[in-house]
């Protein structure tokens, strides 16, 4: 992965080839260099994306294609702003992939419980995605999705209409705030798990949401007798190099960039209580 | 053991600085660090730095790449230097500190090339202590004030002449080429000082381990100004925010500069999500980075006794009070 001569800290060139709109701040961007995909991450992995002339932040890699990369993205700060303003065809800075990445093959063969809150839906997307396409290696899917409001569902398409339609796999939706148009559940997360009572039997649960949500969710799953090796999660914190070096990342003495992003609950209590 | 008089100092300086870019230390206007060596440069071989020798290998500013952007699209990083850096006079809290940068910047998965491109034109030429200031506490943080590990040549204060020990390949080489300014001597190498500040470094690992949730952060932190001065002379602070300057419309470069983990945006998040939002957090974080974090991850201390930041903190905050403050701290279990 990373050789002597090449210097990780520069990032390749590529393109904006597609944009989605999901919700009124979160866009879905594919990106390709020149030469196709720019490299082929494993699920729950990091790249580094740059406009250029503004600046630079770590996104999870939400799925890929055969010749790009899909992130994501909340409008949150300046550069997510202007990526947001960005059209097809803008070139961006990519290098990667960072991180671990989820521990598929300790899932294969287990029912798998998703559990997603907001925008945290993206990085598990690209687990979910693998494990659609490699249908036969699990068990059950099902996936529990928040967000604030029906507006704020992030990837509509998947949880109202694809995913659905896959063998053996449910979708639970609810939102904090209903609308007039919204017939759906309302409620958090953490206490619509806590409803819908999933066994802890053969299964594994992947969280990821807002910290305060993932906290919540992984005392729910406790309660529900899910043991410390049965539940994994995904951090983020702010980064920049990427690579282990600038210090800011850290849990104690792990780096989220490079020791993460994905840690399982049994990993997590034996680092500070600090992300 | 070889030596060389101390009167032919200064024309082995200038010998040495035919091999590479030569830095002795030296006063700089309000404060010393390591200067490029020339002729008229007023060596301070007495104390050490103000600032420490850690800028010549990561500079506070340092051009990641250049890059073009709107039409034209290019990505450049500069070109690594050729000559060798040759420090001299470095002391041995100094040294230990360039191996904790080795490990940071060189292992781990990746390797950072500004760096190592660096450290490999480095050679190093300590100067063992044999005097220690009222801050200095390095043999207390793994350090032997005399020898220096991982320096490539040692020199010692013998009175009317310097010994001078190659250590590695890279300083027999540079000892061969000064061989004409050795001479034999029978003199010993120096006893280590003696130190007025004694730490007790010992069993503090363990401790910390269980102290995360104590009332002992509240307390050290309350001072603080989180001004970053202990982490800017601290010579293994290693931590970096990466910038983007705009030269005009088309074109600017990508820098990265020291960052210091005391500031209050150092980890605070694009969306207003932050690990640690007070000094109280932070400043935790900086110590359990240099005497816990650090030793879990690399085995060594991220502190080496040098005492800079006792010396310039402005409302004299205290590494070395903190670590001896412990042995009254009673932990759980």
């Amino acid at each position: 992965m990373a050789s002597a001569d090449k210097n990780p800290l520069v990032p390749m060139l590529g393109t904006i080839t597609k944009i989605i709109d999901e919700t009124p701040d979160v866009k879905t961007f594919h990106v390709t260099t020149a030469d196709g995909k720019p490299f082929t991450p494993k699920p729950g992995q990091l790249a580094m994306l740059s406009l250029i002339p503004v600046g630079e932040g770590m996104f999870s890699i939400t799925w890929q294609g055969d010749d790009y990369l899909e992130f994501s993205i909340k409008k949150v700060g300046v550069l997510t702003d202007a990526l947001h303003d960005a059209d097809v065809g803008t070139t961006v800075g990519i290098r990667g992939p960072y991180g671990n990445s989820f521990p598929v093959e300790i899932m294969k063969g287990k029912d798998l419980l998703f559990i997603g809150g907001g925008i945290g839906l993206a990085p598990l997307r690209s687990l979910i995605n693998h494990c659609i396409v490699n249908r036969d290696e699990f068990g059950k899917l099902e996936v529990l999705y928040g967000a604030r409001s029906p507006a704020d569902l992030v990837f509509k398409y998947d949880l109202f209409d694809n995913w659905p339609k896959v063998r053996d796999m449910e979708v639970y939706v609810t939102v904090d705030r209903g609308d007039d148009d919204w017939k759906g559940k309302v409620g958090f997360v953490p206490a619509y798990l806590e409803e819908l009572k999933p066994s802890p039997e053969g299964k594994v649960a992947i969280t990821c949401g807002p910290p305060i949500m993932i906290k919540y969710v992984l005392q729910t799953l406790e309660k529900l007798g899910f043991n410390e090796d049965q539940v994994i999660t995904t951090l983020e914190m702010r980064m920049k190099c990427g690579i282990g070096k600038c210090g800011r990342c850290n849990i104690g003495s792990q780096f989220i960039c490079l020791d993460g992003p994905v840690f399982s609950l049994a990993q997590l209590k034996k680092l500070p209580p600090e992300w | 053991m070889k030596a060389v008089p101390k009167d032919k100092l200064p024309a082995l300086l200038e010998e040495l600085s035919k091999e590479g870019d030569l830095y002795v230390p030296s006063q700089a206007g309000e404060m010393s660090r390591f200067v490029p060596w020339k002729r008229d440069v007023k060596l301070d071989l007495e104390h050490n730095t103000t600032m420490s020798p850690k800028e010549l290998l990561f500079p506070q500013t340092e051009v990641i790449y250049n890059y073009k952007f709107g039409e034209e699209n290019t990505v450049e990083p500069p070109s690594p230097g050729s000559d060798k850096i040759i420090l001299f006079g470095v002391r041995p809290c100094d040294v230990q500190a360039i191996r904790c940068l080795d490990e940071v910047f060189l292992t781990r998965t990746y390797v950072d090339n500004y760096y190592q491109e660096k450290r490999d034109r480095l050679i190093i030429i300590s100067l063992g202590c044999t005097a220690a200031e009222d801050t200095c506490f390095c043999k207390d943080m793994g350090v032997n004030p005399v020898e220096a590990e991982g320096a490539d040549i040692v020199i010692f204060d013998l009175d009317g002449e310097y010994g001078f020990e190659a250590k590695t390949d890279k300083g027999k080489e540079i000892a061969k080429k000064l061989s004409s300014f050795l001479e034999e001597t029978n003199k010993e190498k120096p006893a280590a000082p003696s130190f007025s500040l004694e730490v007790n470094s010992e069993g503090i690992v363990e401790k910390l381990q269980k102290m995360f949730e104590h009332p002992i952060w509240e307390e050290v932190s309350q001072k603080c100004i989180c001004c970053g001065t202990c982490t800017f002379l601290c010579p293994s602070c290693h931590c970096f925010d990466i910038n983007s300057k705009n030269i005009d419309a088309t074109k600017g470069f990508k820098y990265r500069t020291w960052d210091a983990c005391v500031f209050d945006d150092y980890a605070l998040m694009a969306g207003g999500h932050d690990v640690r939002p007070s000094k109280v957090e932070r400043i935790r974080n900086r110590f359990l980075h240099k005497l816990q974090f650090f030793q879990e991850r690399y085995g060594l201390f991220l502190c080496t006794g040098c005492g800079r930041c006792l010396r310039e903190c402005p409302v004299g905050t205290n590494i070395a009070a903190f670590i001896n403050r412990l042995e009254e701290v009673t932990v759980d279990g």
